[in-house]
């Protein structure tokens, strides 16, 4: 479980620093949509993924083993 | 889809700085701050010296650095080929400034009220009052409050709050009611020339099309919309005379 | 499951946590009054505009609109190098002798990291607007993206996670000690076992959180490059080197900065053992190849400048070497260089000696600030691509206030996390005895 939670932490948050990064305004500067992220604040879910993706350490860690008894 | 660019013809710029007057009147921008510049440059050592005078608005770029390195998208480029900056959207970070290598940014580092030569006149005396009427500056023209473009944004004209960066609109409040930027509807010897250059029958197409053009720092790779005629690019050696007392 | 300990040997906790002597006080208030007038300036500063600042825009009003705050941004991003390298060289080289400076090195990189995010702050003209804009609008062909997105928020969290997890096993053994801060351990521990099992957990977490820390690294210390080096409009700026030369630099602030405060923290909690001269060696020698290295880009850069200049540099490159910013240049030279030959003359006669290296620390820290103030100020007033007349920046009491502050505010932080935890890690018989 502990396993688990961890790899699928990481993975979201690889997930989410994807969505986030081609999200967030596409490269270009020819015209206004360069400058408009696709939907609001995925600069925020592109932090968001790496803030997730590191915590899966936090869970590695700190997941309580005696829960699953 | 129009698409807008300016040729300044030197053979015509005597350096009357009329253009920079229009453009701080129609814009409202403050102390130190020229949105249009005219160079006067001195090349050479007396007694064999030339002048030169060199406008200089913002180049509008097609591959603009300041656009490039926004971190919020609030400096842009619309379709139409003028880039502009969104006063709500910028965090003052004055990278734009410092990206553009022509210097065109400016930074408004006050309050705009405060910005105003109102400081330096007193415009309640009434010999002053004659000549203006009884307004006071900053003179707000209505436009630059709107959202313009199909983007939506608001644009127009400087002196929006302090803390953001501003620089040349191609006087988008102006251009979008189909006239033209200020500079160039006040340049007493029509020095200034702009239009869609996508339409072959406008006079800047023309004029383009019978002169011989230039671009100022063509080797940084900038791709500006604005060129020049007469003249020719100004070198290391030039000197800058005159030079604007505007420190604020 | 935690059974009772036997008596303490001493009743005070280990290395003077939870001891504020009068020093200390005397310390923390000073830094509080400096903190106090820093405040004091940067609300000034939010209320008359950033023309309470000395910068200007650049071109027609000859100013520098970049100065003091964003050379410090470079200089804290810069130290902020420090922790991870020496976690990495611990984990990843397992260089254990390094292991007592790590968790000293793990604060100045966090601490460093909050005071450049905060110098960040002050820089903008719309501050608040700023915060809230880069996290709704922020693009990543912006080099801003990547020290806003993977600088402030990855490195600094991932950072945090390291320091956390790292503490843990010493925060349980203060547990149990007879404290106020009873809670904060039983808290900062949750529930460490110091089991076989946690052991080599904490050693594979340790490891890859290193190894994943190490391209966070690079990539942040290579945008905050890349923001200047990528700039094609700025002579001085736009250079291949820049990323490089970065990281190189932030490497000698950083390594400086942990002799510093690991002489000072071995002072503090009055180690005689821990902290050695040997670790200090280590961390020298360190220093001395980061130096070397940055001291070769600069002969590269020099040596450039002198045989072949183009026009639209020269101007430049005669202000830093002859001009205006001459002192500020040789003297930042010369504070890398003679640490560097004090460095080499001890590593030759092995002869270290913690005073040399403290002095050598703070010489090339000032070297660092001095060289992050030439990178951005001279381009600006001397490097306009259009022949724009010269500009000048003097940086205005507000600017100076500010800086100190997050200055003082650094010091402050470290000071008090050294009085509620342990800097150093536990020896044996810090650590009660427990089942």
């Amino acid at each position: 479980m502990r396993r688990a939670l961890t790899v699928g932490l990481i993975a979201l948050g690889f997930v989410l620093m994807i969505v986030g990064y081609f999200a967030s305004a596409p490269w270009g500067a020819e015209s206004v949509s360069n400058s408009d992220p696709g939907f609001a604040f995925a600069p925020a879910v592109f932090v968001l993924g790496v803030i997730v993706a590191f915590s899966s350490a936090l869970v590695y860690e700190l997941y309580d083993d005696r829960r699953e008894r | 889809m129009a698409k807008y660019a300016m040729v300044v013809d030197l053979h015509r710029c005597q350096g009357c700085r009329a253009c920079v007057e229009a453009c701080k009147i129609e814009n409202n921008t403050g102390e130190g701050m020229f949105w249009m510049h005219v160079f006067r440059f001195e090349e050479g050592s007396y007694p064999d010296t030339r002048m030169s005078f060199l406008p200089r608005p913002c180049q509008h770029c097609d591959n603009a650095p300041c656009v490039k390195v926004c971190p919020t998208g609030a400096r842009f480029k619309r379709d139409d080929g003028i880039v502009l900056t969104d006063a709500e959207r910028c965090i003052g970070c004055r990278y734009c400034e410092l990206a553009c290598p022509y210097g065109v940014n400016y930074f408004n580092w006050q309050d705009p009220e405060d910005s105003q030569y109102a400081e330096m006149i007193d415009w309640t005396d009434p010999d002053i009052q004659q000549a203006t009427g009884g307004a006071v500056p900053p003179y707000r023209n209505p436009d630059l409050e709107e959202l313009w473009g199909s983007e939506q944004r608001r644009t127009g004209g400087g002196g929006h709050a302090k803390g953001v960066m501003e620089k040349c609109t191609f006087c988008v409040q102006r251009v979008e009611k189909g006239g033209q930027p200020a500079c160039v509807d006040t340049c007493p010897v029509n020095a200034l020339l702009f239009g869609d250059v996508d339409d072959p029958d406008t006079p800047i197409s023309r004029f383009m099309r019978e002169n011989e053009t230039w671009r100022l720092l063509e080797e940084t790779g900038t791709e500006p919309r604005v060129r020049y005629v007469g003249g020719k690019p100004p070198s290391q050696s030039y000197t800058e005379v005159e030079r604007p007392k505007a420190r604020v | 499951m935690a059974t009772e300990v036997a008596t303490p040997r001493t009743k005070d906790l280990p290395q003077r946590v939870g001891r504020f002597t009068t020093g200390w006080k005397l310390f923390t208030v000073a830094g509080l009054v400096v903190l106090a007038f820093a405040i004091f300036a940067y609300v000034r500063e939010l209320g008359s505009g950033m023309i309470a600042t000395g910068m200007r825009n650049v071109g027609t009003m000859g100013g520098a609109t970049w100065g003091l705050y964003i050379t410090m941004v470079v200089y804290f991003v810069g130290v902020s190098f420090a922790g991870i390298t020496v976690a990495a060289l611990i984990r990843i080289f397992e260089l254990g002798k390094l292991r007592p400076i790590a968790r000293t090195a793990e604060l100045l990189t966090v601490v460093a990291l909050i005071l450049g995010a905060i110098a960040i702050i002050v820089d903008l003209g719309q501050p608040i607007r700023g915060i809230v804009n880069l996290f709704r609008y922020a693009r990543p062909q912006s080099p801003f993206f990547g020290t806003f997105a993977l600088v402030i928020a990855g490195y600094l969290f991932a950072s945090l996670v390291y320091l956390y997890l790292g503490g843990r096993r010493d925060a349980a053994a203060m547990a149990h000690y007879p404290s106020r801060l009873r809670g904060f351990y039983r808290w900062w521990a949750a529930g460490y076992m110091d089991t076989p099992e946690e052991q080599a957990r904490h050693r594979r977490t340790s490891f890859w959180l290193a190894v994943a820390i190490v391209p966070l690294l690079v990539i942040a210390h290579s945008t905050l490059g890349f923001v200047f080096g990528l700039q094609v409009g700025r002579p001085g700026w736009y250079g291949t080197l820049q990323a490089p030369a970065f990281v190189a630099l932030a490497g000698v602030s950083g390594v400086g900065l942990i002799i510093v405060l690991g002489a000072i923290v071995k002072r503090i909690v009055g180690d005689t053992e821990r902290v050695s001269v040997d670790v200090f060696s280590w961390l020298g020698k360190f220093l001395l190849g980061l130096l070397l290295v940055y001291l070769y880009f600069m002969t590269v850069e020099l040596l450039t400048l002198l045989y072949a200049t183009p026009a639209v540099e020269k101007q430049l490159s005669d202000a830093l070497l002859f001009g205006p910013y001459a002192w500020t240049y040789w003297g930042s030279v010369a504070l890398l260089a003679v640490p560097a030959l004090v460095l080499i003359w001890q590593a030759v006669t092995r002869r270290w000696n913690i005073g040399w290296l403290v002095a050598s620390g703070v010489a090339v820290n000032l070297a660092a600030i001095g060289k992050r103030y030439l990178i951005v100020v001279p381009s600006q007033t001397h490097g306009t691509l259009l022949p724009y007349e010269v500009g000048s920046y003097s940086p205005s009491w507000i600017e100076y206030g500010v800086v100190l502050g997050l200055f003082a505010l650094g010091a402050l932080m470290i000071g008090l996390f050294v009085k509620i935890f342990p800097p150093l890690p536990l020896s044996d018989e810090e650590v009660m005895a427990d089942a």
